[in-house]
Order: C-alpha cells, then structure tokens, then sequence
C-alpha cells in the first residue's frame, strides 16, 4: 500500500463512517406516514419531506422509468397557483435521476392548450433543465381499461402511467368547486382520455374508483401556495396564499385529508376521500397517522 | 453563354428555392409554441405585397405602417421590372415547378389573354376604392397562405399521421419502432401540433389544385394571365431599367420562345417588358448568344391595354360594389349571432375593409376555433375568420391573431387588452342543461370558466328527481358583466352535440348596436 492509497481509503472510511451513522440516526427514527416541511426554499423542503420518509432510493431503484405526473392542467403562471410548482417538480426530477432512475417522464392532459399549458406553467423547463422528458400527450396512448369501480366500469388510461415503473403523484391543492378541493386523488383526471367531464355527474365515487386502479409510490402535495377561490384556475393573485409547505406520503387518502386542513376543512368533508376511506383504500383519520412536522 | 454552373439563371432558381423554404419555414412557424409571442415574423412575405398594401389604402383609406416593406417591392420593380415573380414569389416557383410536368411544346402567343389579369388588377382596385375588400382572395401571397393553410397543411398533416398510426397500430417489432423515432422527427419539425380541420378545405383546396393544375394547361398560366400582383409589378415595370435585347445573330430558332415562363419573348423579335419575370432563361439559352439583359435605354414594347376594356373592368368593379352591398348584412342591426369575430377584430365594417382572408389567423389559432366563413356574413365576408367554440373556443391568454394579421383587420393587443375584450356572451340552454333540467350535478362550464372571478356562478339548489327524492346541486348562472364569450364553456360542455351553454356574439365590444345591457 503506498501512501496515496492509504490516504483514499482513509477518507472513504471516515465518510462510511459518517454516512453510516447517519443511515442509524434515521432508522432509529420511525418512518412517518406524512411528511410536512415548511421553509421558504421549495427544493429544500420538496428534498426534506422525501428524505423523512426514508430518503428516494427507498422509492426508485436504478434502472426505473418514472413516471412524474404534476398537475399543470391550465394555461397559468407559477405565482396563480394553478398548476404545480414547477420548483418542486424539478426537485423531484433531479432526486430520481440522482437515485439513478433511467428515465424520468413528466406528462399530464391539459384543459388549456398543452403547449401553453406546459410552458406556463414553468414546469417543461425545470423539469427539462433537470433532465426529464416532459411529452406531450399522445391520444394514441389512451386504452380502455378495466376499473370496475362504483361509478366507472371501463374507461380509456394513459398507458405509460401503467407501464412504468415508479409513479410520482405531485399535485397542488386548490379549491374546486364541486370537489371543494383538487389534490391528489382528483390529480388522477389527468391521466383519464375520452369525455371525462361526464364524471362530475358522480365525482366522487368516480375519483375513488379511479384511485383503485393507480397507485402511486409516492404523492407530494405541493401547498407551497395553495389556490383559497376560483378554483381549479384562478386568476386572482388575491386568491393564493403562500404555505411555503409539501406534504409527502405514500397513502394519498392520508395526504387528500391532511391537505383539508390547509383550507379550514377535515378530510371527512371531501366526498371522494371519504368513500375512499370507508373502502379501505387509505386512512382518513388523522389522529391515527403518524406525521413528522419540519420547519426551516 | 449558360454553360457554366453559376450562370444567372441558376442563380435565379437558387434565388426561388431559397425563397421557397423561407416561406415554407415561415408557415410552419405560424403555430404556437406555447409563449405569449410568436417570435418568428411569419406574416413578412405579406408586408412586402404591394397589392395588399395599396388595396388596404385604398379600401379603408388608412396607411397602414408595417407595409412600408412593400414600398422595397416597388421600388425594385421600378428599377428592375418583376424580378419579384421571377426570383421571389413562392406561388410563382410552385407554378414553375408544375410547369415542368408539362409536355414541352411551343406556346402560343397570346397577346389579348395577358391583358386578363390587368383587367382583374383593376376591378379590384376600383372595388376597393368603394370599400370592398376582394384583392385578398386573387392576390398570390393571400391565396397561397390561405390555400396552405386551409387544405393542403391539414390534409398532408393527415395523411402523414394516418400512415405513421397505421404502422403504430400493427406493433410489428422492428418497424413500429423505426417508424415511430421517424414519426417523432417529423412530428417535431413539419406536422401540426394536433390535427387541423378547417370548413371549406376540400373547396379552398380544389381552387389551389386548379391553379396548379393550369400549369399542365399553360405554363405559368396564373402568372401571366391571372395573377393580380403581377399585373400591378407589371405596370411599375413600365420604366424599369433592366431591359433584354435580340441582337443580330438571331436567325428565329424559337428556343428563347419556348423557354420563356412568362411568354414575354418571341422569335420573331418582340420582347414584352412588364411580362417579362427576368429568368434569364432566354438570354442562357440562346445558342447564338443573340439576346443580352443589360441596362439599355431602348423600351420594351408594351400589351396596350384596351382603354374600352379598362373602363369596362373599372366600372364592373364600381358596380359590383353595391350589389354586394345589398344583401341584408350591411345593415347595422341586422346581425347573424354564430359570425363570432377574432378578439381585437376591428368594428364589422372596418374590418371587413381590410381582412384580406390570408387565413393566417386560422393557421395560428390554437384551438383551431378560427374557421373561414363562408356566407356566414355574407358574400363580402367570405373566407374571413370566424370562432366556432364548439370546434375551439378561444384561449383566454392567447394573443397570436392579432400578432399575425397583415392589415390589422384583428388589432394587436397585449395580455391585459385581450383579457377585457368581449368577443360574445354565453347563454345557458335550460331545457338542456344537466343541473336545471334533469337533477343531475355538474360544474364543467363554471370549473373552465377562466376570468379570474368566474362569469359562471354557481346556485346551492335542492332539486327533486323522479322518485321524489331530494338531490343537492348547483345551477350555473352567467355573468354578463364579467363573461367575455370564450367559448370555453360551450366547447367543454359534456353535452357535445349541441352544448347545454353556447356563445353568441351579442355584447361584442367593437360593436356600438349589438348590446344587450344598458
């Protein structure tokens, strides 16, 4: 062993070392259903919230295709609080590919036109800027699958959602009008082809229908602004009040009911979150749950 | 004299193909990429069109300043004659290009049949004089811009996906994929966005298709009979300087003749200067080397426009204005409530002063809403744009019609101006509607409804359904000082055949009549 060696695997152990005692620290902690960090750095606290769950690699493998699915449905700038914060997409972007994930997508169907949409938004950038592919998506993709739920038998799924490997919910909460709050289990629309504005006839068994069949590994509620009126669109910048918070889980039920919190409201006021619930598909119950709370 | 490779008359073709693909480029551009501005200046082939330009004046009695472009048009005819035919204009280099399907045979000398299109140059010009705006729909840059868009884009871009899904929907390993990273390519760089579909394309398309196809018939036949434009680059051509001459040596072999596009030359000597397209076919190709272009003093001769026919053509112009005047649209309250104008379309009467049906607002339009009427506000308003929501409504921050109109028949607006202009109302259809009329719950128009405070609100109501039970629901309502007729509403509207909530144009803000509320 000459010196430069002995020296290169000194400082490799000292940092195992390190590392490893750290990895302790966090098992010694117990994974918490919820993460709730809040702090005026949107990447910080996208990274903190996933790290208490246990960090990505415990979520994406390497080799994994991503599927990243923002809410980024109208033609809005970040500030109007309408579509996820392309920042916190970015984040989870570079996380994945970090974790060595081989391909990260970001897609969603728009109301607004998707060019608009996904430049608006800000979020083809960021995301792009960290090295996704951010598509545009392709009617020919849309098969007619089987969901046998309460409200909708069969109805037409983008594929790549079903063929990845990993899915990444990230919505944003906003009100709505019949929903009274868009998050993550409405976020699913976004993935549905054909006339889905038929399904407000029955929302709520149709979005717990649709939670049936889509199971994220993750969801992250970005609440670093939240949309208070006029939702899902807004417009108004009076509207919008700054959290600076995300919400990281893996039950999206848990995250739909601790979002309701944000707006004065309790998981059990929300329709689909409560069929979602009474079904066995999460848990409503807040008190049941455990929730590590951060601040920056 | 030609042999060589840098000869002028492949310099000449290089000339047109260059401008060839900057148009082509141009059009392609003519599409949103998701931004508030276009970025590229799609419409500059048009700024340079003089005919526009001096229709434009003429009809709405304006100047219009970005057709001082036009003003280089001019001036370089004055100098050089039609060079702009001969090395610039796009629909000229396609004529040329069908030409050469044609069987080579002399042409005939057709002095009278030139004059066609001086008389067409005129009608239009004193139809313009009065206030009708028809040049647009002959002049060569408008018809091609308009016949691309209209029919010959969207049916190339369905033809193409159509192939590239047929090869999709087989999954055969191997070739779906080498197919489909092609598709890509070219989805990227030629195909639209998503498909466009367009009223009236077949009719649009057979118009260009026949203009093409009179090349088989006749070489350059539009150029030299019908063409508007040219007629006009013809008249500037008068005391152009770069003239051709037949020297001595010729001994009448008649390869000048039938080389000629424009049909300005002849083997007996003549040599017409305002049809003359400055090819330089004649003077490359002449084995005996017997005609030279140069700066000559000595004039062309000239077709004498037949002072009968002029008047005649003048005065048909001034008379079709008031038969196309009579019909009931010219009066003010008298108003078809689907003719649902652009935003920042100018009052009815200006802006069909200046529309010159380019279709380049249709092209851009990002829900694909924009559509060419037909009689939707009679025939003096045809092929002018009009929204149809139930196709696209229009987009609440898009400004991109404005951005690429030639005339400002559709004012340029910025993000705050289009946000308060009303381009109609939208009305509930009660009898339809699934809240007020069958107990059943939904809130589509309300939830895309994108003025900040929503035009559509909603009311708490209880309703009874058959069995006599009580369903909670909400009943949408309309705004009217607050709804600007996007249309959104109407087009996302679960009732898809006819919309439970649909847009008139009642309200629209350039009109002073068409108002509902005091």
């Amino acid at each position: 062993m000459n010196r430069r060696e002995f020296v290169r695997l000194t400082a490799a152990g000292i940092a195992g070392l390190k590392m490893g005692a750290f990895a302790q620290m966090v098992m010694a902690r117990e994974i918490p259903d919820l993460a709730v960090v809040e702090g005026s750095s949107h990447s910080k606290i996208t990274e903190l919230a996933i790290d208490a769950l246990g960090g990505i690699r415990s979520f994406i493998s390497r080799g994994d295709i991503v599927v990243i699915k923002p809410n980024m449905a109208w033609d809005r700038t970040p500030e109007q609080a309408a579509n996820t914060n392309p920042v916190v997409v970015a984040t989870v972007v570079r996380l994945c590919l970090e974790a060595g994930a081989k391909k990260v997508r970001v897609f969603d169907r728009t109301v607004n036109d998707p060019r608009r949409c996904y430049v608006q938004s800000g979020i083809m950038e960021a995301a792009k800027k960290e090295g996704a592919e951010v598509i545009y998506v392709d009617h020919r993709r849309f098969k007619e699958m089987t969901i046998n739920g309460e409200a909708i038998k069969t109805w037409p799924l983008y594929t790549e959602v079903f063929e990845a490997d990993r899915v990444i919910n990230i919505p944003i909460a906003k009100h709505h009008s019949l929903a009274k709050l868009t998050m993550a289990m409405k976020n699913w629309m976004g993935i549905m082809g054909g006339s889905r504005r038929q399904i407000h006839q029955r929302l709520d068994e149709s979005l717990a229908d649709l939670a049936m069949i889509v199971k994220p590994t993750l969801t992250i509620l970005d609440a670093t602004r939240i949309l208070l009126r006029n939702g899902p669109q807004g417009g108004n910048p009076e509207d919008v009040k700054v959290l600076n918070t995300v919400i990281a889980g893996i039950d999206q039920v848990a995250v739909d009911s601790y979002g309701a919190t944000l707006f004065g409201m309790k998981g059990e006021d929300l329709g689909y979150v409560r069929t979602a619930a009474q079904r066995g598909m999460g848990k409503m119950d807040l008190s049941k749950i455990l929730i590590r709370k951060i601040k920056l | 004299m030609g042999a060589g490779l840098f000869n002028l008359r492949n310099l000449r073709r290089l000339s047109q193909a260059l401008f060839l693909l900057l148009f082509l480029y141009l059009f392609l551009q003519t599409e949103s990429k998701g931004f508030d501005e276009l970025g590229y200046p799609v419409k500059v082939f048009l700024d340079f069109d003089p005919l526009i330009f001096l229709s434009t004046l003429l009809s709405s009695k304006s100047i219009i300043k970005l057709f001082y472009l036009s003003l280089i048009t001019i001036i370089l005819t004055i100098i050089l004659g039609r060079v702009f035919c001969g090395w610039v204009c796009p629909l000229g280099t396609l004529n040329n290009m069908v030409s050469i399907l044609r069987k080579k045979k002399t042409e005939p000398y057709r002095l009278g049949a030139f004059r066609v299109k001086y008389y067409i140059l005129l009608f239009l010009l004193a139809s313009s004089v009065l206030g009708l705006q028809f040049s647009g729909l002959l002049d060569p840059l408008s018809l091609l811009i308009r016949s691309l868009s209209i029919s010959i884009y969207p049916a190339f871009n369905y033809g193409a996906s159509a192939f590239f899904d047929s090869i999709f929907s087989l999954q055969v390993k191997g070739i779906t994929e080498v197919s489909e990273s092609l598709y890509s390519i070219i989805k990227k760089t030629l195909l639209a966005f998503d498909q466009p579909f367009y009223r009236q394309g077949l009719f649009i398309g057979i118009i260009f298709l026949t203009v093409l196809g009179l090349n088989l018939y006749e070489r350059r036949f539009w150029c030299r009979y019908l063409c508007p434009l040219g007629a006009l680059l013809g008249i500037l051509s008068k005391y152009s300087i770069l003239k051709k001459t037949i020297g001595e040596g010729c001994n009448s072999c008649g390869v000048c003749e039938k080389n000629c596009p424009g049909g300005s030359i002849n083997s007996s000597g003549g040599w017409l200067q305002a049809e003359c397209f400055h090819c330089f076919n004649c003077d490359d190709l002449c084995p005996q080397g017997a005609i030279r272009s140069g700066f000559f003093k000595e004039r062309g001769s000239f077709i004498d426009l037949n002072r009968r026919q002029v008047l005649i053509s003048m005065a048909a112009g001034v008379i079709t204005v008031p038969f196309i005047k009579i019909n009931p649209f010219s009066k003010e309250e008298f108003i078809n409530p689907h003719l649902i104008r652009p935003p920042g379309a100018l009052e009815e009467k200006e802006f069909l002063k200046r529309c010159v049906r380019c279709g380049e607002c249709m092209k851009v339009c990002i829900t694909n809403g924009l559509q060419p009427a037909l009689l939707d506000g009679g025939i003096e308003a045809l092929w002018t744009p009009v929204l149809v929501p139930k196709l696209g409504y229009c987009e609440y921050r898009c400004t991109l019609c404005g951005q690429v109109c030639p005339t400002g028949a559709i004012k340029r607006l910025t993000l705050d101006e289009k946000k308060k202009i009303r381009i109609g109302l939208a009305m509930i259809d009660k009898g339809r509607c699934l809240p007020w009329a069958h107990a059943t719950p939904c809130i589509v128009c309300e939830e895309v409804c994108p003025t900040p405070k929503k035009a559509i609100w909603l009311e708490r109501v209880s309703v009874r359904n058959r069995d006599g039970m009580v369903v909670e629901l909400q009943q949408p309502h309309i705004d009217l000082e607050l709804c600007i007729g996007c249309g959104i509403c109407e087009a996302r509207c679960p009732l898809v055949d006819r919309p439970a909530i649909y847009v008139t144009n009642i309200g629209e803000t350039r009109s002073g009549i068409n108002q509902l509320l005091l």
